[in-house]
């Protein structure tokens, strides 16, 4: 019996055309994916083969995700099919069991949606093959990876996600109740990625990812290059655990499904709800008797426009009294609660619950429901009449045609509104609820604005193809369509908004900057498209079917004639008029301002390089002096500068020409160096070249004056914010003012990109103990620099440089401000221009001036504290601080750093300004970056490094290990721990995403951010807890002393090392070359730990430990090496249930560990809880989580 | 009052739905009989606006019903065959919209045709009630209801009595024929016995051909005298069939009875007796069967 159902279903969906559409779309995608970089999936990136096993493995895995829509149709409408054909009496009064009904279906629904997988493992071996691929980016073919990805993870996932659907569908007997299913799936789906965010619930997120997609990426998290292009994930640990819960699962859903099946009619069972039916018809009851009234006449317009009103409230009323409705509404706010409580961007501490933080949880949580909402009800819509099977009475109404379909598309307006309203008012709740009175409706109202239009236009659009197909099932299709086809195109390079439906620039909010400048390019992209959709509207309206639907040919003559008088001069009005809207906007985003899709804007990079490169060595003069007059225009946002530079020859021999480098999209550029004259320009690449008069004798000086315009005018496609701003500017002399010679920063990066345009390999930083130590590696047009500048903005906001105020004046209705340094400085500086509000304060003769936005009070405090605590621990440890002024200054969220000028330091109001760190388990991050940002005077400021490898070590470890030090001394070694798992993780998970090739921290290039930062802040963390601080601080302060204000040649990282060598002892020199001049690893696990009590009370402890040291190569290949290290051996007390935090320390030592694997025995004076082998992790250890082990105690 | 001439529609599929029907409708009850796909929904959907016709003309008295669509809408009442009804809404709700569509967009005005036409189809009691939980009748009921919103002048119901139960369909014809005085009610069904009841003219249609139009009586009388009956052997049933014109064949008491129609008795055993509607329509479709073969 199970058979025949089996072998009739497969037949049956063998020649449906859905499995053929599924597989050859998917198949499609999956090559293209495989053979183009236009779509990428998997990760194939730098090192990784397209085709490594990883790669396959998680491709695979990504397709049972998209193809839960296939399965929902294979097995939810194989389930339904009966029921919705009417032929269900016609099979259950026959003698057939529900078992082999339900399993027949569900294996045959299993087994086809596994042809769609096959196809896409084939697409993927075939795409592999494709001659155009580059050879370089594959390995060796092995069908290993495809044999493992189809059986581990998508087989399961079939079988979980057709379990699921059957239920469903077995319960509610309605493809709704599928959709639902699916719906809830990716719910489901998206809040377990809400956990991963938390480091201790790595388990957790493993395990409620149906798919395993996070069990297989938290396997595979610290992979390097090599491992991914060679190993499987195996059938263990996470993978394996995730795998078998959703097995179980499913056999649960399945035993329930067949529990609960009922062959029976709907509503002949006992009912879920004890609700008694009412009888159909009572006694006639006294009824008011009125005359039969006649047809009004017809009330014109007027009467017209009223029943659209009715029509739209009746069918706004139908979406939102509708179950699935409300479920999404209820899923979604659920939702946004989940992401609201867990939204922590950075060190797991939570935000304030501002505003703008709502906003964003609305759009990423909640919003994205509405697609489906939109989708689905514009079909519902559509069809309500003729599925009810009430079109023949509707249509035979004496309404005009454009009625039903006008109130149709109101009503989804309404829907999405009132949508939006509820998350608004939910968020409202939370942030009352918080304790957060400062509610900004406006902002709810102009932020939710954004996104509802983008839904609504979809939900009009839908309904367009709804009625001009008049096929609900094409109609879906084509809107799905048009949804990816927003995603492809914009992968695709195609990216002008004017051809990507319903797309716009973006709108980015700070609280600074309000929505800034980007609402116009918004909305006048919007109002193109909404003319789009309504003159497509009109269209539709012409072909809304009336009455009997006639074959295609006749609808078209019939529309012809529909769109005779005002319909047709309404379409014509509404196409001229985006035509209009398409001819400004083009004006606005080519010709005032340059679109670039993706590749062009690589191309020009490759132009320039190609064109200029070989210059890269001649010698060009240095700035010796700055001094500008800077106006900041922030209405107009404009900038001018009429700008001065002493240049000077530092070389040894004579120049007769210099180049200088100057954006090319600058409005104005004047550069007029004395004595020189101008013989070439390379206007396009932004390249000029002087000859002198006289060639430059060495040591000789001249003046540079230079004028400079940036303006930004209209709109631009992408609205990608930029530094001109109208509350929030924030420049530095890198982007705007002249700089001499060749632009390294021009070149592409990406090896692929590279190779593509026939460039050499990406550059890496001079080689230790090759590169010439002539320049610094942030610059090189100068040594160190005199600097001044005045700087003029509007008069309601302050304008700030570094250097100190010598004057503020107001001029032209201009805020004027003086600033001037008296020191010299490295040629590194900025502007900002913003309301701020201000406060100061006082450190010794320092004076401390935080310049913040009116609605982030809530750290500036902190900010000082910790400026105070840092000078503090600076200047005792390292040596006085050059300044005697420090300000922070909070600029737009579009970036999100903080960074160190001269004392002067931009703080982006996302990192920290509206961070709760007062919440319970925060990481005072706030502390943290205050601390590494006044460090960078001292370590970037007084000490840098030459252009050559390590030179980070100068600035990034140093100043790691500074706000280390001072936030340790605030907050104690229990909370760094905390912080260090961190770091740990940040540089596990950055190695494994390297580009091009993980060096050791002495000769860390300046793009490898994991290791100057994360690794940077371990290794110096661990050399401190084994040669003290006071050893370390003193081989800083000997440093410093030596090479402070150094000119060339510069400091490099070796001279450093030689410091710390000398500080430390002779048993720690070897850690010091594992530490810094190596890729060294542990993995450390306790095997076993068990307790006997004793007689006196007392515990005896054994612990079995295992121990390995490894290092690596740049990609990842690892060799064991012997180990010899002293490493912490801890036993621990603590009652169940309460935290590590909160333990009690019962032994805790270092032990010389120089074998592989051992046992010690420890008597402990209390029950202990756990034992641990390096237990606070101070090693870097590939797994961190099996250091620690329960004891079990024996008796 | 309505008059149709030469009306013709061929459908995509080749399916030839009417061929230049000609018909005179006058006020009252008008039965339109005829087999399953006759093409009775064809000409009932064309004059309700539902479908284009392919050639040909229809009247109903000032107002041309293929052209002016609003002006035949605003007068037409229409209850398709089979319709649906949006379960989850109330009848009183549902009314009131069908109402608001038909052209009563003030409230007030729109209140009272509602109440009074659920009134007038006796579904007062039970208009809180939603829909889905109607019988078969009472949604009929409704459904009439709602063909009568603002005392139409053209009243078109396609097969309402199919799935009624008797005393359902009694308390349904009632409701019709008291309407039936006033307009033009087209009443289109294969049940013979409905258009005897209710209708002073009548038309009987096959493969889209109008084959007798006018009065039931009069048409009952043509065959006066020419229908006789037997009961006979199961066995000898196709020798009848072959030998005379059998009208119909049916079981009374497990025993097949025919009727043939003859001009003097057919042969022995044959009773004479008076004839029927019903036999006047099998007449008429063996006749054009006759033809078409």
């Amino acid at each position: 019996m199970f058979l025949e159902f089996l072998k009739f279903d497969l037949r049956f969906q063998w020649r449906s055309p859905l499995l053929w559409i599924g597989i050859g779309v998917f198949a499609l995608f999956a090559f293209a994916a495989t053979t183009s970089d236009a779509v990428q999936i998997g990760g194939s990136i730098g090192n990784v083969h397209r085709n490594a096993p990883f790669v396959i493995i998680q491709f695979l895995n990504v397709f049972t995700i998209l193809g839960l829509f296939i399965s929902g149709a294979f097995v939810g409408g194989a389930l339904l099919r009966d029921f919705e054909m009417n032929t269900s009496e016609l099979f259950f009064s026959k003698p057939i069991g529900a078992k082999s009904y339900l399993l027949g279906r569900f294996s045959a629904g299993v087994l086809v949606s596994m042809l769609i997988y096959f196809g896409v493992a084939l697409a993927l071996m075939l795409g592999a093959a494709m001659p155009w691929i580059d050879a370089a980016r594959l390995g060796p073919f092995s069908l290993g990876p495809f044999v493992y990805g189809l059986a581990v993870f998508v087989l399961p996932n079939l079988i979980f996600s057709a379990a699921l659907i059957m239920l469903f569908a077995a319960l509610t007997r309605s493809i709704l109740g599928v959709y639902l299913a699916i719906l809830a799936f990716f719910v489901l789906w998206a809040v377990a990625g809400t956990f991963t965010r938390d480091l201790d619930n790595l388990w957790v997120a493993a395990l409620a990812d149906p798919f395993g997609a996070r069990a297989l990426n938290l396997t595979a998290r610290y992979w390097t290059a090599e491992e991914r292009n060679t190993l499987l994930p195996g059938m263990s640990g996470y993978v394996l655990a995730n795998r078998a819960l959703w097995l179980t699962v499913a056999s649960v859903l399945m035993v329930a499904t067949l529990r609960l099946f009922r062959t029976q009619r709907l509503g002949t069972g006992k009912p879920w709800f004890k609700r008694k039916a009412k009888p159909a018809e009572i006694a006639n009851l006294k009824a008011p008797m009125a005359r039969i009234v006649r047809t009004p006449a017809p009330s014109g317009a007027m009467g017209s426009l009223r029943q659209y009103w009715k029509q739209t409230r009746f069918d706004t009323w139908h979406v939102l009294k509708s179950v699935p409705f409300q479920i999404m509404v209820a899923f979604g706010l659920m939702n946004l609660i989940g992401t609201l409580e867990g939204s922590a961007p950075m060190y797991d501490t939570p935000l304030y619950p501002v505003t703008a933080q709502m906003l964003q949880s609305i759009q990423g949580s909640y919003a994205f429901l509405l697609i489906f909402v939109v989708m689905f009800y514009a079909g519902e819509l559509v069809w309500r009449e003729r599925s009810a099977r009430l079109d023949g009475v509707i249509d035979a109404f004496p309404v005009p045609n454009w009625v039903p379909l006008a109130a149709k598309a109101s009503a989804l307006l309404v829907v999405v509104v009132l949508f939006f309203l509820v998350g608004a008012l939910w968020c409202m709740g939370y942030q009352l609820l918080q304790g957060f009175t400062r509610l900004e409706p406006m902002l709810y109202l102009v932020g939710l604005a954004i996104p509802a239009v983008t839904f609504v236009l979809i939900g009009w659009l839908s309904i367009v193809f709804q009625v001009i197909t008049h096929h609900k099932f094409v109609g879906y299709l084509l809107t799905i369509g048009i949804v990816l086809s927003q995603i492809v195109l914009g992968v695709l390079d195609f990216d002008h908004n004017l051809v990507n439906f319903a797309s716009a620039p973006q709108t980015p909010y700070s609280d600074m900057n309000g929505f800034g400048h980007f609402l116009g390019g918004w909305a006048w992209f919007q109002s193109y498209w909404t003319l789009f959709t309504l003159a497509a509207l009109l269209v539709a309206a012409a072909f809304w079917v009336r009455g009997t639907p006639e074959p295609f040919r006749h609808r078209i003559s019939v529309a012809r004639t529909r769109l005779r008088g005002g319909a047709g001069y309404a379409l014509l009005g509404t196409v001229a008029a985006t035509l209009g809207l398409a001819g400004f906007i083009l004006y606005n985003t080519t010709v005032l301002n340059p679109y670039r899709a993706g590749d062009k804007q690589l191309d020009l990079q490759a132009d320039y390089e190609k064109a200029w490169r070989k210059i890269e060595d001649e010698l060009q003069p240095k700035i010796i002096a700055a001094d500008a007059q800077v106006d900041i225009f922030p209405a107009e946002r404009r900038v001018r500068i009429e700008g001065k530079y002493r240049v000077k020859n530092k070389h040894a021999t004579p120049l007769d020409k210099m180049t200088v480098f100057l954006d090319p999209e600058f409005a104005v550029q004047e550069l007029r160096p004395m004595g020189a004259k101008q013989t070439l320009e390379d206007r396009p690449n932004g390249m000029h070249v002087f000859t002198f008069d006289t060639p430059l004798a060495a040591g000789a000086e001249f003046e540079f004056p230079f004028t400079i315009e940036v303006s930004h005018q209209g709109f631009t496609n992408s609205g990608a914010p930029n530094s001109i701003n109208l509350n929030g500017t924030f420049f530095n002399n890198g982007g705007f003012f002249p700089q001499f010679g060749y632009n390294q920063r021009v070149e592409i990066v990406d090896r692929n990109e590279r190779r593509d345009r026939g460039l050499s390999p990406p550059r890496r930083m001079p080689k230790l103990d090759e590169a010439p130590r002539t320049e610094t590696y942030i610059s090189d047009d100068g040594d160190w620099i005199d600097f001044a500048s005045t700087v003029c903005t509007s008069p309601d906001q302050i304008a700030m440089a570094p250097g100190y105020l010598k004057r503020e004046w107001t001029e032209n209705n201009r805020r004027c401000f003086r600033y001037e340094m008296d020191a010299p400085i490295l040629p590194f500086w900025a502007y900002l221009s913003a309301d701020w509000e201000v406060k100061k304060d006082r450190w010794n003769d320092v004076a401390i001036e935080i310049y913040y936005d009116a609605k982030h009070p809530y750290n500036v405090d902190r900010m000082i504290e910790a400026t105070k605590k840092s000078l503090d621990y600076f200047t005792k440890n390292f040596g006085p601080y050059q300044h005697r002024q420090f300000r922070i200054l909070e600029f737009p969220n579009y970036e999100t750093f903080a960074q160190s000028f001269p004392n002067t330091i931009p703080y982006s109001e996302a990192i920290g300004f509206i961070a709760n760190v007062d919440a319970e388990d925060a990481v005072d991050y706030v502390f943290y970056v205050t601390a590494h940002e006044l460090a960078h005077q001292w370590w970037a400021h007084q000490v840098i490094g030459a252009d050559a490898q390590g030179a980070t070590i100068m600035s990034e470890t140093m100043s790691q290990y500074s706000a280390l030090m001072v936030m340790e001394q605030e907050y104690g070694p229990e909370r760094m721990r905390k912080f260090l798992k961190y770091e740990l993780d940040g540089y596990l998970r950055g190695r494994s995403g390297e580009i091009l090739e993980e060096l050791p921290l002495k000769q860390v290039e300046s793009e490898q951010g994991y290791v100057h930062y994360r690794k940077g802040s371990l290794v110096m963390y661990r050399l401190k807890d084994e040669i003290g601080a006071d050893a370390i601080n003193l081989a800083m302060r000997n440093y410093i002393a030596k090479v402070k204000f150094q000119e060339p040649p510069y400091t490099v990282s070796t001279e450093f090392l030689a410091e710390l060598r000398a500080v430390a002892p002779a048993d720690k020199q070897q850690l010091i070359t594992d530490l810094f001049e190596r890729i060294s690893f542990f993995d450390n696990r306790l095997v076993d730990a068990k307790a006997r009590k004793l007689p006196d009370d007392r515990y005896e402890v054994t612990v079995t430990w295992q121990a390995a040291k490894k290092e690596s190569d740049g990609i990842g290949k690892e060799t064991d090496v012997a180990i010899d290290d002293q490493i912490d051996i801890g036993i621990f007390a603590r009652p169940d249930g309460v935290g590590e935090d909160k333990e009690k320390v019962l032994y805790l030592a270092k032990h010389r560990i120089d074998k592989n694997a051992g046992e010690l025995k420890f008597t402990v004076d209390e029950l202990p809880y756990d034992a641990g082998i390096d237990p606070y992790n101070k090693l870097i250890d590939r797994v961190s989580s099996d250091n620690r082990k329960r004891v079990s105690v024996e008796g | 009052m309505l008059n149709i001439q030469n009306l013709s529609k061929t459908y995509a599929n080749g399916v030839q739905a009417l061929k230049s029907v000609n018909l005179n409708i006058p006020k009252g009850m008008f039965g339109l009989l005829g087999p399953n796909g006759a093409g009775k929904s064809s000409l009932m959907r064309t004059l309700a606006t539902l479908q284009e016709a392919d050639s040909g003309s229809a009247q109903l008295d000032e107002i041309d019903v293929l052209k002016d669509k609003d002006a035949v809408r605003r007068v037409l009442g229409y209850l398709p065959q089979d319709f649906g009804v949006y379960p989850k809404v109330s009848a009183e709700d549902l009314l009131d919209h069908f109402a608001a569509l038909k052209g009563f967009v003030q409230s007030g005005e729109r209140k009272q045709v509602v109440e009074a036409l659920l009134n007038q189809v006796n579904l007062w009691a039970v208009r809180k009630q939603k829909l889905g939980g109607f019988s078969g009748g009472m949604r009929q009921r409704f459904g009439i209801a709602q063909a009568l919103i603002g005392s139409p002048r053209l009243v078109i119901v396609d097969e309402p009595t199919a799935g009624l139960d008797p005393e359902e369909r009694n308390r349904f014809l009632n409701l019709l024929g008291e309407i039936g005085e006033q307009v033009v009610v087209i009443l289109s069904t294969h049940i013979v016995e409905d258009v005897t009841d209710l209708c002073p003219q009548m038309a009987i249609i096959n493969q889209g051909e109008v084959l007798l139009s006018g009065e039931p009586l009069e048409a009952i009388r043509s065959v006066e005298g020419r229908v006789w009956r037997k009961t006979v052997a199961k066995d000898q049933l196709d020798v009848l069939r072959a030998q005379m014109k059998v009208l119909s064949t049916r079981l009374v008491g497990g025993r097949p009875v025919v009727h043939v129609m003859a001009d003097s008795n057919p042969g022995e055993g044959f009773e004479p007796i008076s004839a029927g509607l019903e036999d006047v329509y099998f007449g008429e479709l063996s006749r054009h069967r006759a033809k078409a073969a």
